[in-house]
C-alpha cells in the first residue's frame, strides 16, 4: 500500500503491536468478567485495528467521554461500586479498551501498555494457576516488545523486537527471585476484608447433620498436599483432625472453638514421631487439619482445650505448615476428664433417640461396666447386614438416629459417627465427633499426598479412663476399604455409583495415559503451590532461619537483599568480561582478512599487507589473477559498503551475507567453463 | 516529558559546573561513563507509581503471583537503566563540517555517530539549543548522521553551542544523555542583495570607482546580469528601451574586477556586506577575475571556488568576533 498515511504519524509505529499485545493480555479476564466487559474490549480493539488499517481518525474526545460514561455506569449497575476486585477490574479493562480507542500520540500508547501490566496483575485475582503465569510472561514480553518499538525511532525487525525484549524479561527474572525471596513480607491485608465474598472456597462444615447431602464428597478439588520429611505412616493411621464436635442437639452436631489453649503432649519416641509439611487451600476459616496427634505446631496456630488447632487468623490465602504428629498419643490421656467437659460429652437431648437408648440398656444389662465392650457391641452392630456404606443414602426424618439405626441403615460417615456417639453417650461413656481428613491419594511423583475434599471423615473419640480420647472410627467397621484405600478404593458393590474421578481400578490405557497426565498436572501444580503460592512471612521466616538470618529484622533482610544483588552484580560483571573478548574485531574485517589468507594461499605475495588500502590490494590480485577480479571487485563493493557508507541494519545485514559468501567462494584457478560468481 | 528533557533546560551555569570536569572534545570524542547521565523521564515515575500500587495491591491480598509480578516489572525497569546507559556508552561522535548557508537561508548542523562496539544503536536525539535531530539509528560497527536543523541566522562567523545527545531507548522510562563540547565552525555569508536595485535613481557613478583603462576601452553593449556594477549600467538605454543594459569592456573576462567596500551604494554596514556578497556571486557567475577590498583587508584579485570562499567568508568574518549560536536554549523546536 503506497498510500499517504496522514494520520499516522511515526509516534504511532508501536500501535500495531500494543493491539496485539493488550487483547492477549486481557484475554484470560473472559473467563471471570461479565460478557459485555469482553465485549467492549474486543469491540474497541477490533475498531482501532479498523480505524488504523484504513487510515482514519480515532474518535473524537467528546465521544470517548461518553464512552467512557457509559462504561463506568455499566459497571456500576452491574456491581453497585466501582471499587473492589472485580468491579475494579471490570473498570480497568473498559478504561484500557477506551485509551487504546482513542490513542493518537506515543503517550496515550504508553499509558494504554502501562495499564496493560495492571491487567495482567488483576488476572491474579481470579486464577494463580501455572497456566496463567505462563500467560503472564507471554503478555508481559508482548507488552515489553510494544513500549520497546514505541520508543524505538524506527520499526525494528520483528526478530529484534522479540530478542530485545526477551533478553529483557530474562534478565530481569534473576531480580525477581532475589526480592521475592528477600522483600519484606508483611502479613495483609492493609485494608479491607481482601477475600471476595462470592468466591467458592470449600471447608469442612461447622456443623454434622447427618440428615444433609453430603455435597463436599463429590468435590474433587484439593483440600492440603502433605508430604512427609520421613517414614509416611500407613492409611489406616491418616487421620487428618480439624474439628471436633461435642455439642449435639438431637439432629446436628456443632463444632465449638474450645475454651483455652493448652499445651501440646510432648513427643514419645523419636522413632514414632511423624513430621510433616502440609500446604493447605484458603478454607476462609480458622481451624487447621494437622495429624492424629499433634505433638508440634506452627507458631501462629493454637491447641486448644478441646483438642482441635487453630490459627491466629482466618486462612484466606493458600498455607504451608510443618506440624508434627506422635500416632500413638491420644489427647488427653495424661489428666483426667474434667466434670464439666465430661458432662458436655454425655449430653443427649432427654427426647433424641428414644429406640437407641432402649437397645444401649440391653448393652449394659450384657456387659455391665466394660466400656469397652459395650463399644464393641456398637461396632459389631454396624458391621453386621444389613448397614451399608453409600455416599446416596435416603433422606432422614423425624429422629435422624432412630430411623438410621433402625430403618434405612444406609449412609456414610457423618450417619455412622453421628449414631455411635449417641449410642455411646446413652450408655454413659463420654463421646464426641471429629470431623477432618482420611485417606487420600499417594502422588508417586513428587511423593506426596494429596487430600482432596471428597476424602473429609467424621469418626469419634471416646473417654476411656487412663487412657484419653480414644478414637474409633464406626466407619472402618462398615467399609474397611474406605479407611484402608481411602474413598476410591469403595468399590461400586450394589451398583453403588462410586464418582468417576475416584476410580482407579479396570481402567483401560486411555484412562491411564489420563491419569498419568493428572498425576503429572497435579504434581507441576503442587509444586508451584507450595513453592510460590504458599510463601509467606511464616515461610520467608523460616527460609531465612535456615541461614541465620531473622526476617523480622531489617538489618537481616538488608543482608539477605545486599548478597543476593551482590552475588547477581558478581554474575553479571564475569558474564561481561567472558563476553568482551569474543568480539575482536568487526565482522567485515575478518572476512577480509579470511579472504586475503586464502588467496595468499593460492598465491604467495597476494595476501594484502597490513595497511594496505583495500582499493590496493585489488588492482594487486586483479592484475596477477584476473580470474579473481569478481570475487575481490564485488568484495571490495560490499565491504566498502558496510564500513564506509552509512547503512541501515537490514542493507548491513545484506552485504555481510555477501561478504560471508565471497570469502568462502572457490577460488580455484577456473577449468574452461568454470562458473564465476556474480557480484550481487 | 519535562523531567527526561532535564538535560536540554538546566541553567546554563548548572551545566557547567557538570559539564567542567569533562576534557575538551575537539572534532571527535567518544562517550565513557564519566560523562553520561540518566535520570527517569516521566513515563518513568508513572511506571514507578504504578508498581507502588501493585506492590501495595500484592501485600494488601497476600497475593504472591501480583508479587512476582511486581518485582519482573521492577527487575525489567531496574536493567532499563543499564540498557538506556548501553545505548550511549562507547558511541564516537565527532563534528562533520557545516556547509555555509548565506544568511536568510536555514542552518542545519550535522555529526557523525558511529559505533565500534557491536552494538545496534536506536533512537539517538541530537539537540542543539532548543533544536533536535531525528531519531538517528546506527547500525552495530556502522556510523549514520545526525542532523539538526537550526533556524535563520544573521551573517557572521559561529561555533556550534553545547551539543546534547540523548535517548531513552528501550522503554521511554529514563532518559540517558551527554553533553558534548564538539567544536565547529558555521559560516552565514550576507544574504546577497543586489546593488543595481539599491542604487536606482542615484544615477551617478561616483560611488563606482572605476580604473583607468576601463574607461578608455571600446564600449560593448549587453544586458544587465545581476552582479553587474552598476556603474555600467546605461542609463540612458533604460530610459529608452525600459532594459537595464550595461556596457562592457571587450575584454571584460580577463580585466580585473574590484569589488570595493566604499563604492557599494549603501551607508549601514550589513548592506554594504549584502551588496559586495552579491558581487562576488556575480563575479564568480560570470568566471571573471575579481579582487576585494574592505576596509581592514584586501582581497587579492583571482577566481574559482577557492577564491569565492575566501570572498565570501571574509564577507561573514568582517568586524565579527566568532561566537556561539544565539539560539536560546529553552526553545521547543522540532520535538521529536
Amino acid at each position: 500500500m503506497n498510500r499517504v498515511r496522514r494520520h499516522h504519524s511515526p509516534e504511532l509505529r508501536g500501535l500495531e503491536l500494543a493491539l496485539l499485545a493488550l487483547p492477549v493480555a486481557a484475554l484470560p479476564h473472559a473467563w471471570y468478567q461479565p460478557p459485555w466487559v469482553t465485549l467492549i474490549v474486543a469491540a474497541a480493539v477490533l475498531l482501532r485495528t479498523w480505524l488504523h488499517l484504513s487510515d482514519r481518525k480515532p474518535p473524537s474526545i467528546g465521544l470517548m467521554a461518553i464512552l467512557a460514561a457509559f462504561a463506568g455506569g455499566m459497571t456500576f449497575l452491574q456491581y453497585g461500586t466501582l471499587f473492589g476486585q472485580e468491579a475494579g477490574t471490570a473498570l480497568l479493562l473498559v478504561m484500557m479498551a477506551l485509551k487504546l480507542l482513542e490513542t493518537r500520540n506515543r503517550r496515550d500508547i504508553v499509558i494504554g501498555l502501562f495499564l496493560g501490566y495492571f491487567v495482567v496483575v488483576t488476572t491474579y485475582f481470579f486464577d494463580q494457576s501455572l497456566v496463567i503465569a505462563a500467560w503472564s510472561l507471554l503478555s508481559t514480553w508482548l507488552l515489553t516488545a510494544a513500549l520497546i518499538q514505541v520508543h524505538a525511532g524506527r520499526t525494528l525487525e520483528r526478530r529484534r523486537l522479540a530478542k530485545q525484549s526477551g533478553w529483557m524479561i530474562v534478565h530481569a527474572l534473576p531480580f525477581m527471585l532475589i526480592l521475592f525471596v528477600a522483600f519484606p513480607r508483611v502479613q495483609g491485608p492493609l485494608w479491607g476484608d481482601p477475600q471476595r465474598d462470592d468466591v467458592a472456597t470449600t471447608a469442612l462444615s461447622g456443623e454434622l447433620n447427618p440428615g444433609d447431602i453430603a455435597e463436599l464428597l463429590q468435590d474433587q478439588t484439593t483440600a492440603m498436599r502433605v508430604q512427609f520429611h520421613d517414614a509416611v505412616p500407613p492409611p489406616r493411621a491418616q487421620y487428618w483432625r480439624a474439628l471436633v464436635m461435642t455439642n449435639f442437639d438431637g439432629r446436628r452436631w456443632q463444632a465449638e472453638g474450645g475454651e483455652s489453649s493448652i499445651e501440646l503432649p510432648s513427643p514419645g519416641k523419636p522413632d514414632e514421631v511423624v513430621a510433616y509439611t502440609a500446604t493447605l487451600e484458603p478454607t476462609r476459616v480458622r481451624y487447621l487439619p494437622v495429624l492424629d496427634y499433634p505433638v508440634s505446631l506452627p507458631d501462629n496456630a493454637e491447641y486448644r482445650d478441646n483438642h482441635q488447632v487453630i490459627r491466629d487468623r482466618r486462612i484466606v490465602n493458600r498455607i504451608q505448615y510443618v506440624a508434627e504428629a506422635d500416632l500413638t498419643r491420644p489427647p488427653g490421656g495424661d489428666a483426667p476428664l474434667s466434670e464439666s467437659a465430661r458432662e458436655r460429652a454425655l449430653e443427649l437431648p432427654p427426647s433424641a433417640a428414644p429406640r437407641a437408648r432402649a437397645e444401649v440398656a440391653l448393652w449394659r444389662a450384657t456387659h455391665g461396666d466394660d466400656d469397652r465392650a459395650i463399644i464393641q457391641a456398637a461396632l459389631d452392630r454396624f458391621a453386621a447386614a444389613p448397614y451399608r456404606y453409600t455416599l446416596q443414602p435416603p433422606t432422614l426424618e423425624g429422629d435422624v438416629t432412630d430411623q438410621f439405626l433402625f430403618e434405612t441403615q444406609a449412609g456414610y460417615c457423618e450417619h455412622y459417627a453421628s449414631a455411635f456417639a449417641v449410642l455411646m453417650r446413652s450408655a454413659g461413656i463420654p463421646t464426641r465427633v471429629v470431623t477432618g481428613y482420611q485417606g487420600g491419594e499417594w502422588m508417586q511423583r513428587g511423593e506426596y499426598l494429596r487430600l482432596r475434599n471428597a476424602d473429609a471423615h467424621a469418626w469419634n473419640e471416646v473417654w476411656l479412663d487412663g487412657e484419653g480420647w480414644i478414637r474409633v472410627d464406626p466407619t472402618a467397621a462398615i467399609a474397611p476399604e474406605r479407611i484402608e484405600a481411602g474413598i476410591g478404593g469403595l468399590t461400586g458393590g450394589e451398583g453403588e455409583p462410586v464418582p468417576d474421578f475416584l476410580r482407579r481400578d479396570g481402567l483401560g490405557w486411555v484412562q491411564q495415559l489420563r491419569f498419568g497426565f493428572e498425576d503429572w498436572r497435579d504434581f507441576a501444580r503442587f509444586r508451584w503451590e507450595s513453592w510460590v503460592l504458599a510463601f509467606d512471612p511464616e515461610r520467608q521466616r523460616e527460609l531465612f532461619a535456615r541461614f541465620g538470618l531473622d526476617a523480622t529484622d531489617w538489618r537481616d533482610i538488608v543482608i539477605a537483599l545486599g548478597t543476593g544483588f551482590g552475588l547477581l552484580a558478581v554474575v553479571a560483571l564475569a558474564w561481561s568480561v567472558w563476553r568482551r573478548p569474543r568480539r575482536p574485531r568487526a565482522a567485515p574485517d575478518r572476512l577480509l582478512q579470511h579472504l586475503s589468507r586464502r588467496i595468499e594461499r593460492q598465491q604467495a605475495g597476494l595476501g594484502r599487507h597490513a595497511h594496505e588500502p583495500v582499493v590496493t590490494w585489488t588492482r594487486r590480485v586483479k592484475a596477477a589473477r584476473s580470474d579473481l577480479a569478481p570475487i575481490v571487485d564485488a568484495f571490495a563493493e560490499h565491504y566498502n559498503q558496510t564500513r564506509f557508507a552509512p547503512t541501515r541494519p537490514d542493507d548491513r545485514a545484506r552485504h555481510l551475507t555477501a561478504l560471508r559468501r565471497l570469502a568462502a567462494s572457490d577460488l580455484r584457478k577456473p577449468a574452461a567453463g568454470h562458473p564465476v560468481p556474480r557480484m550481487t | 516529558m519535562r523531567a527526561g528533557s532535564l538535560g536540554k533546560h538546566l541553567p546554563e551555569g548548572m551545566i557547567r559546573w557538570v559539564t567542567r570536569r569533562h576534557r575538551a572534545d575537539g572534532a571527535q570524542t567518544t562517550l565513557g561513563r564519566d560523562r553520561i547521565y540518566i535520570l527517569p523521564t516521566r513515563a518513568g515515575y508513572t511506571l514507578l507509581a504504578i508498581l507502588g500500587v501493585m506492590l501495595l495491591g500484592a501485600i494488601n491480598y497476600s497475593n504472591n503471583m501480583a508479587f512476582l509480578l511486581t518485582f519482573l516489572l521492577v527487575g525489567i525497569g531496574h536493567n532499563a537503566i543499564w540498557y538506556t546507559h548501553r545505548n550511549l556508552l562507547g558511541l564516537k561522535v565527532s563534528a562533520l563540517s557545516t556547509t555555509p548557508v548565506f544568511a536568510g537561508q536555514p542552518l542545519s548542523v550535522s555529526l557523525r555517530l558511529e559505533d565500534t562496539r557491536g552494538r545496534d544503536r536506536e533512537s539517538l536525539h541530537l539537540s542543539i539549543g532548543g533544536y533536535t535531530s531525528e531519531a538517528v539509528a546506527v547500525p552495530a560497527n556502522g556510523r549514520q548522521v545526525a542532523t539538526v536543523p537550526l533556524p535563520v541566522l544573521g551573517r557572521g562567523v559561529y561555533r556550534l553551542p553545547r551539543q546534547h545527545l540523548g535517548t531513552r531507548y528501550p522503554l521511554g522510562i529514563l532518559n540517558a544523555w551527554s553533553w558534548l563540547g564538539l567544536t565547529s565552525e558555521m559560516l552565514v555569508y550576507p544574504q546577497p542583495v543586489d546593488p543595481g536595485a539599491a542604487h536606482t535613481g542615484l544615477g551617478d557613478e561616483a560611488g563606482v570607482q572605476r580604473r583607468q583603462d576601463d574607461a578608455s576601452t571600446p564600449d560593448h553593449i549587453r544586458p544587465y546580469r545581476p552582479g553587474d556594477p552598476p556603474g555600467r549600467i546605461l542609463w540612458k538605454a533604460l530610459a529608452r528601451t525600459g532594459k537595464l543594459h550595461i556596457r562592457e569592456t571587450v575584454e571584460g573576462a580577463r580585466d580585473t574586477f574590484w569589488i570595493d567596500w566604499s563604492a557599494m551604494p549603501a551607508s549601514d554596514t550589513e548592506t554594504r556586506l549584502s551588496m559586495l556578497c552579491h558581487q562576488i556571486l556575480a563575479a564568480e557567475a560570470e568566471g571573471r577575475a575579481w579582487g576585494l577590498r574592505l576596509p581592514d583587508q584586501i582581497l587579492p584579485p583571482g577566481r574559482g571556488p577557492a577564491q569565492r570562499e575566501r570572498g565570501l567568508r571574509a564577507l561573514a568574518e568582517y568586524r565579527f568576533e566568532p561566537i556561539p549560536l544565539p539560539i536560546p536554549e529553552t526553545t521547543r523546536g522540532t520535538k521529536k
